[in-house]
């Protein structure tokens, strides 16, 4: 077969389909591909017969020559079975041109102006996605005027193009997710991953939300715009909701749920595990913009009269459970607060030594419905990694993260700005 | 107790949440009355008299019903209707119509500055000094302000137009003669009523109204479920809409038109106000039409260049940088500077920019309308939320009516012309 070295899906589509012997078999309507290799490779040619609505699939493998005077296959008038393309495959004019898709290594979402194909070994693969507005000006048939003019003033006119490998399809109801794209996906840190989300629209979102791995689906879900992440959660079902939910921090979990509605609420929390759902039933009751609103469950106790080395077991125990190790709070058997003491010090001390004397008894504290700007405050002043949070007869309750207390009074401002909009 | 609290927090913040959601559909339907819809509607009633009131119904239906399809595609798909009209129809057509939008909206925008102008005017401040400092405000307010604090500031200066009923009512019009114009339907072949007519319909149902509507539900995180409070907001914003319209036309009826003076600018159409304010009408009127002028010259070139943007897939957002998104500065700036530009050109006809903005409007409005209703009617896309029989018979009656409205216009203009 012989074919060109490169060319582009615009170009292609304008092409007639004959057979051998030159008659006319219809118009090109569309190629297919199997999509999940480093670059698809076109498996499938879609003819649209003249005068009819019905479009007919024929192998690649019949085609002998394609050139500008047109696609000719490999038949003579006989008539030749059509083949059906299977569900795997993608059709690149009906589901890829003109639409969103993820650019891994740019980590954004861009639109497909147009494909450009590869001839190699006689294979026909899909190379890159043309982003860009030479893509554009091609699909309205100016390209070759735009490139003139640059050429008079001597401009280049670049193109922008991303190579195959480095995008991904947001995948639609019920498809499978190409084992590469969640290996990538993995390798964005969850803040980019958040931005490339919001980008797509609320259907889409969910869908590549429900596609990654779920400790992934919920990092990315921390990152998210609230509007948006309600709006992603919305179009999940309730099981794919649940088990998200359950695999974020609890804060956070319970930030999220107070969101929804209440029905919905009732129904997520019955679904979800149940010490998960009980730590975020516990959040859910506190004002959102309160210390309560704000803290997780999430920290690690030891008693006051154990030595180091006890109390460094107990934390090995409690720490499996726990996200992030910042401090170890001592507490009385009431569960009243008592003192401190960081990691450090503990793994310092002697092991002997009584957490009663290393720990520090003058813990800086708040009270459950502290506001969020004093607790700020608070985590700024005295250069904390996390507060806890007591109740009025001081047993704790919870801790602020850093992250958390400051989050809450920065991009209040920024929020508030014109929405995202119209977007 | 602090389940209790915390079960008034939630009727509370169901509240917040209604009044969260209630936004879109009320601010478009009365940015509705803007410079180009208290031009028009002014015309309309000074110049007319009670003659296209039968039209009020019909059309707020319409309005309705239209606003109503564009909230829906944006809550089913969680897209643009640019990004739609892409993604279903192709690069060539999407850029077309955006085209097309974009001339538009231009008119629109120069209409609002013509507003602004028109307002300084009778204000007797200097029109090249005015208009300059709005465009650098708009400008500021887009890039610099906080916008629900802008969106405040509009709906509260939204009460001026209750000055509209309170004059009507002053003049004590016949009200038998209103209803009868209400009800039954007039027409004149005259070209200047059949224009007035595709005004009319051009501003209460402005195409870039849609894209805004759709964008402003996709924004808010408005999706299928919580979409009943959409609706509601939708019916309240056109009803409220269509009120404002329905006493801007009586008044300048009862005050103008009965009689017997004509509008041709600002000042002609200040006379409606003259029973309610008497001296001071010219500088009530003049404030109305500066606010909204502002408010909408704020709203319709950013809204241009997101929509643009998101069709042909350029970056865009206030809070790039001009190199990140060069295609979105670009043609926003473009629309405040022409807008601006183009209305300091001397002895510019202010008023009847404001009014000719609105008939294109209407001459577009159709093309964007055949194509909701061919998304709006795609399983593929809205699943089990397409279109009832309805909805269709009254988008597409409108469809027909307002080519109808068209086709003669501009037959009725040639053969003018011929002769």
């Amino acid at each position: 077969m012989v074919f060109w070295a490169e060319a582009y899906l615009s170009a292609l589509l304008r092409y007639g389909v004959y057979d051998s012997a030159g008659r006319h078999l219809g118009q090109l309507d569309d190629l297919v591909a199997t999509p999940h290799n480093r670059f698809p490779e076109v498996t499938k040619i879609a003819i649209r017969p003249k005068r009819s609505k019905e479009v007919l699939y024929y192998p690649w493998a019949l085609v002998r020559l394609a050139s500008q005077e047109g696609i000719r296959l490999n038949i003579n008038g006989a008539p030749m079975t059509p083949t059906a393309p299977d569900d795997t495959e993608v059709h690149l004019r009906r589901d890829l041109m003109d639409r969103q898709i993820v650019d891994v290594s740019g980590k954004r979402v861009v639109r497909i102006h147009d494909l450009k194909l590869g001839g190699v070994n006689g294979r026909v693969l899909l190379t890159h996605a043309d982003v860009g507005s030479r893509g554009v000006l091609r699909r309205l048939g100016w390209e070759h005027f735009a490139l003139g003019v640059c050429r008079l003033f001597q401009i280049k006119f670049r193109e922008n193009l991303i190579a195959w490998e480095h995008l991904h399809m947001v995948p639609t109801e019920g498809q499978l997710v190409a084992d590469k794209t969640r290996d990538a996906l993995k390798r964005i840190h969850p803040a980019d991953l958040a931005d490339i989300v919001e980008e797509l629209s609320a259907p889409d979102r969910a869908a590549l939300l429900g596609s990654m791995d779920e400790e992934l689906a919920a990092d990315v879900m921390q990152e998210m715009d609230p509007v948006a992440l309600v709006a992603a959660v919305n179009e999940l079902d309730d099981e794919q909701a649940s088990d998200l939910i359950d695999e974020m921090d609890p804060d956070a979990g319970a930030d999220l749920l107070a969101d929804l509605s209440e029905e919905r609420q009732t129904t997520l929390l019955s679904l979800m595990e149940p010490e998960e759902a009980a730590d975020v039933r516990k959040l859910l009751a506190y004002p959102e913009d309160s210390a309560g609103g704000l803290m997780t469950v999430e920290y690690v106790t030891v008693p006051q009269d154990v030595t180091a080395r006890q109390a460094l077991e107990i934390v090995r125990q409690q720490a499996r459970e726990v996200t992030a190790l910042y401090h170890v709070y001592v507490v009385d058997q009431a569960g009243v607060l008592k003192g401190a003491l960081s990691l450090h010090e503990l793994i310092v001390a002697e092991p002997e030594q009584s957490v009663r004397e290393l720990m520090k008894s003058d813990v800086a504290n708040v009270g459950l419905d502290t506001g969020q700007v004093d607790v700020a405050r608070l985590v700024a002043r005295y250069n904390l990694l996390a507060v806890p949070v007591v109740d009025e007869r001081g047993h704790l309750e919870g801790i602020v993260t850093a992250d958390d207390a400051i989050d809450a009074v920065i991009p209040t401002s920024l929020k508030k700005r014109i929405p995202k909009a119209f977007a | 107790m602090r389940l209790l609290s915390r079960m008034s927090q939630g009727r509370l913040r169901r509240l917040m949440t209604a009044l969260a959601i209630i936004g879109p559909g009320v601010i478009t339907a009365n940015v509705d009355n803007d410079a180009g819809g208290i031009a028009t509607y002014s015309l309309a009633g000074g110049n007319y008299g009670y003659a296209h009131l039968w039209a009020l119904i019909p059309i707020g239906i319409l309005l309705f019903v239209i606003q109503e399809m564009s909230a829906r595609l944006g809550a089913v798909t969680g897209k643009g209707l640019a990004d739609l009209i892409r993604e279903r129809f192709g690069l060539k057509l999407t850029f077309w119509l955006l085209m097309g939008l974009l001339f538009t909206n231009l008119a629109n925008t120069l209409g609002e500055f013509a507003g602004i102008a028109s307002s300084a005017d009778v204000l007797h401040m200097p029109r090249y000094l005015a208009v300059p400092v709005a465009a650098v405000i708009v400008w500021l307010v887009v890039t610099r302000a906080n916008y629900a604090t802008v969106e405040k500031v509009f709906l509260v200066a939204c009460l001026f137009y209750v000055a509209y009923p309170i004059s009507g009512l002053l003049t004590h019009p016949d009200w038998g003669e209103v209803t009868t114009s209400l009800v039954r339907p007039r027409w004149s072949a005259e070209p200047g009523y059949v224009t007035m007519l595709i005004g009319i319909v051009g501003t209460t149902i402005a195409p870039w109204m849609q894209f805004y509507q759709q964008a402003a539900v996709v924004d808010k995180g408005i999706t299928i479920k919580d979409y009943r409070m959409t609706r509601v907001d939708v019916l309240v914003g056109c009803v409220v809409a269509v009120v404002v319209v329905f006493f801007i036309m009586v008044t300048c009826a009862a005050t103008i038109h009965a009689s017997g003076q004509h509008i041709d600018d600002a000042e002609g159409a200040a006379e409606a106000l003259r029973p309610l304010a008497g001296e001071y009408c010219a500088r009530l009127f003049a404030f109305g039409l500066l606010n909204a002028s502002l408010f909408a010259a704020c709203i319709l070139p950013l809204a241009t260049a997101y929509q643009i943007c998101e069709g042909m897939g350029w970056e865009r957002g206030v809070d790039r940088r001009f190199g990140e998104a060069p295609e979105f500065y670009t043609v926003y700036t473009l629309m405040v500077l022409v807008g601006a530009g183009l209305v300091m050109i001397p002895h510019a006809p202010l008023f009847g920019i404001m009014y000719y903005s609105q008939v294109i409007n209407g001459i577009v409005l159709p093309i964007v309308l055949v194509l909701m209703l061919a998304l709006i009617n795609s399983k593929s896309i809205m699943g089990e939320h397409t279109n009832s029989r309805l909805g269709n018979a009254l988008s597409w009656a409108c469809v027909a009516a307002v080519s109808g409205l068209v086709t003669y216009l501009a037959v009725e203009t040639v053969l003018s012309k011929g002769a």
